[in-house]
């Protein structure tokens, strides 16, 4: 945080100054934030430094995510795990403009799907296939609202 | 007054012309769109537009403004089962909403945000017919001082929601407010933190932010969690609250209504900081404080009672002096002026079947979310009982779908899915993530106020103090504050003690 304020304030001090600007500036504000994110984060690092040498075994603990932290044994891998569904709905953002909503959208559900633990067989292409049907129909057809055109079938 | 035949009137149209008709379709419409993430109540109104051309003109009102108050409800859906706020104003509801889900109330969180929001929708028709001409003066007396005021006021929330840590709390805050600078600076135009990038100079919408922090922060939480291969599994039905419960609900019903009344008529504040600012002071009066942000029935009654109010009292300062305050009150605005019709004073004089037409027509509206509302619920109970996979994979498309519908862009689905990240590590370092969605909301608002009164007053700070409003304002963000401070300094003092004695 405290980098990220440093940052910020480094950003802010390089906007361009314009003739049109206030008193304020576009510059002045930003300052603000950024040196008040920057006193808290100082203040943050003390109170856990004063924290740690009065309980140094709970400092040692990485934070559970909240409201989860007497469910039993979690993944193995749970940062892997939670990058593979980042990479699903990336992977969603490079494909959609070359295969177009309705095979795209299929495609997400599909593999979210078998990442979340279904299996791969015919119920769940079945259902992959009739969900993106279904989403094209609501938001293509019924809403008439744009969604990603593709090279294939002009399905948006 | 309303003279009593007026609303023998109102009624007598809504069963025998189209009103009534109009009214439910419009509903309907409504909870649709407002259901779907990324697409707003007024882009749900926009979408029905063009078929209103040919329409009479009291029925293509009534269509457009019922539409709006179903949207404005229809965000409460999504909000409470897949903690997803499917509009902006329905933040402030995915906090208990979501976590009363969660402890298998799904139905009983619906129930409570139905209910209160048609008493919502009520309150604000009955404002609306009554007081449209005395509160549009209010309205006009509001100057860039004291809507800077109100944004203190709402960002005031901040430190009386943070719970235990104050400092993350204000952390969290802050990074919202830098959030909301990003994009072309509302005063000299220069563009700030856009790295060059034109899809970055209308700023980072706050539902990007919102969808993002709730939505894929919490698919990204489950995914990274214990058990997640496992199948939900289970049953819910609505429930509307019983005679105990609507007895409790009622104080944070009636501070909703205040706060959607007070944020309605006046033009730019909106349903969702009405939301946020009555789910605050509903805490602050309850006697189960404690209960609120782990499911709290009033946590959910508040929001969804102001947001709704306003979607009615909304349509004061367009009715009275032709001035949309939203979004949303800007299309019913377009739907006006394409059959003719000036809204403002005269309105009331040149086409007073209009008017009544539209008040008969908000009173139906209100009638059908009840009836449309449970029937919808249903078939949402269904789907969130699905197996998981199913369920997990169907809100990404959900999410991904809808924030590519806000502008039709592949990199905000990208920044959706980024401020997902963000929750996620926010989660996991104990961050409160409402305080950055309340500082993203405020910002702009905060911001631009700000410096416009400044440049009004040559620069004099005093300005803010020497507008009543302002001033007035100003001193209750300070008086909440310094409470909220004061309580957690007891607090802590208090914790003292009982680990003094305890060693």
């Amino acid at each position: 945080m405290l980098a990220l304020s440093a940052g910020y304030y480094w950003m802010a001090v390089a906007i361009p100054r314009s003739q049109l600007a206030d008193a304020v500036g576009p510059q002045g504000l930003p300052r603000v934030y950024a040196l008040l994110l920057g006193v808290l984060s100082l203040t943050m690092i003390v109170k856990s430094f004063r924290r740690r040498a009065q309980v140094p075994s709970v400092a040692a603990t990485p934070p559970p995510v909240p409201g989860r932290e007497s469910a039993g044994a979690g993944p193995r891998f749970p940062l892997w795990r939670v990058a593979g569904m980042l990479a699903i709905g990336i992977l969603y953002i490079l494909v959609a403009p070359w295969l177009g909503y309705l095979l795209s959208i299929a495609v997400l559900l599909l593999a979210t799907t078998y990442y979340q633990g279904g299996a791969i067989n015919r119920q769940v292409v079945l259902v992959s296939l009739s969900g993106g049907v279904l989403f094209w129909l609501l938001f293509v057809v019924l809403m008439r609202v744009r969604q990603p055109p593709g090279w294939w079938l002009p399905l948006s | 007054m309303v003279a009593p035949p007026l609303v023998i009137d109102a009624l007598t149209s809504i069963f025998t012309t189209a009103i009534g008709p109009a009214a439910f379709a419009g509903v309907a419409w409504g909870i649709l769109g407002g259901a779907l993430p990324g697409i707003s109540p007024s882009i749900t109104m926009a979408l029905l537009l063009p078929f209103t051309y040919g329409m009479d003109p009291s029925i293509a009102i009534v269509l457009l403004a019922s539409t709006y108050v179903g949207a404005e409800y229809g965000g409460s859906i999504p909000a409470i089962l897949i903690r997803t706020p499917g509009t902006n104003a329905a933040a402030a509801t995915v906090v208990d909403g979501y976590a009363m889900k969660e402890q298998g109330k799904a139905g009983e969180a619906l129930g409570i945000s139905l209910y209160s929001g048609c008493l919502g929708g009520m309150v604000g028709l009955v404002v609306l017919v009554l007081l449209t001409e005395p509160l549009a003066t209010i309205a006009l007396a509001f100057t860039p001082a004291a809507y800077f005021a109100l944004g203190v006021l709402g960002l005031s929330v901040i430190a009386s929601v943070s719970g235990d840590s104050l400092t993350k709390g204000l952390m969290a805050g802050l990074l919202g407010l830098m959030i909301a600078t990003v994009g072309t600076d509302p005063v000299s135009g220069v563009n700030r933190f856009t790295f060059d990038s034109p899809e970055l100079l209308s700023g980072i919408p706050p539902i990007l932010v919102m969808v993002g922090l709730f939505a894929i922060g919490e698919l990204l939480a489950q995914t990274g969690e214990p058990g997640c291969e496992k199948a939900a599994s289970g049953t819910a039905r609505i429930r509307f609250p019983g005679h105990a419960m609507r007895k409790r609900l009622a104080r944070p019903q009636a501070i909703g209504s205040a706060m959607g009344t007070l944020e309605g008529i006046m033009p730019g504040a909106g349903g969702t900081i009405s939301a946020f600012l009555a789910y605050n002071e509903a805490r602050r009066w309850s006697s189960h404080k404690e209960e609120f942000g782990h499911g709290s029935p009033e946590g959910v009654a508040a929001p969804e009672t102001a947001n709704n109010t306003v979607a009615c009292t909304a349509l004061v300062p367009l009715l009275s002096l032709g001035i949309p305050g939203s979004n949303s009150s800007a299309i019913l605005l377009g739907g006006f002026l394409i059959h003719g019709l000036i809204p403002g004073p005269t309105l009331f004089v040149n086409h007073p079947d209009v008017v009544n037409g539209l008040y008969a027509g908000l009173l139906a509206a209100n009638m059908a979310l009840l009836t449309l509302g449970f029937v919808v619920m249903m078939p949402c109970l269904w789907l969130v009982n699905r197996p998981k996979p199913y369920l997990m994979a169907f809100i990404y498309a959900f999410v991904v779908s809808g924030i590519y519908a806000i502008d039709a862009s592949l990199f905000q689905v990208g920044v959706a899915i980024g401020f997902g990240l963000v929750g996620y590590a926010m989660r996991y370092f104990k961050v409160p993530f409402l305080r950055m969605v309340l500082g993203v909301v405020l910002g702009f608002m905060v911001e631009s106020n700000y410096r416009r009164a400044l440049v009004l007053a040559s620069g004099d700070h005093m300005t803010f103090l020497q507008d009543r409003i302002s001033a007035g304002l100003l001193g209750l963000a300070f008086v909440f504050v310094a409470g909220a401070l004061v309580r957690q300094g007891v607090d802590a003092l208090g914790r003292r003690r009982l680990a003094r004695s305890a060693a």
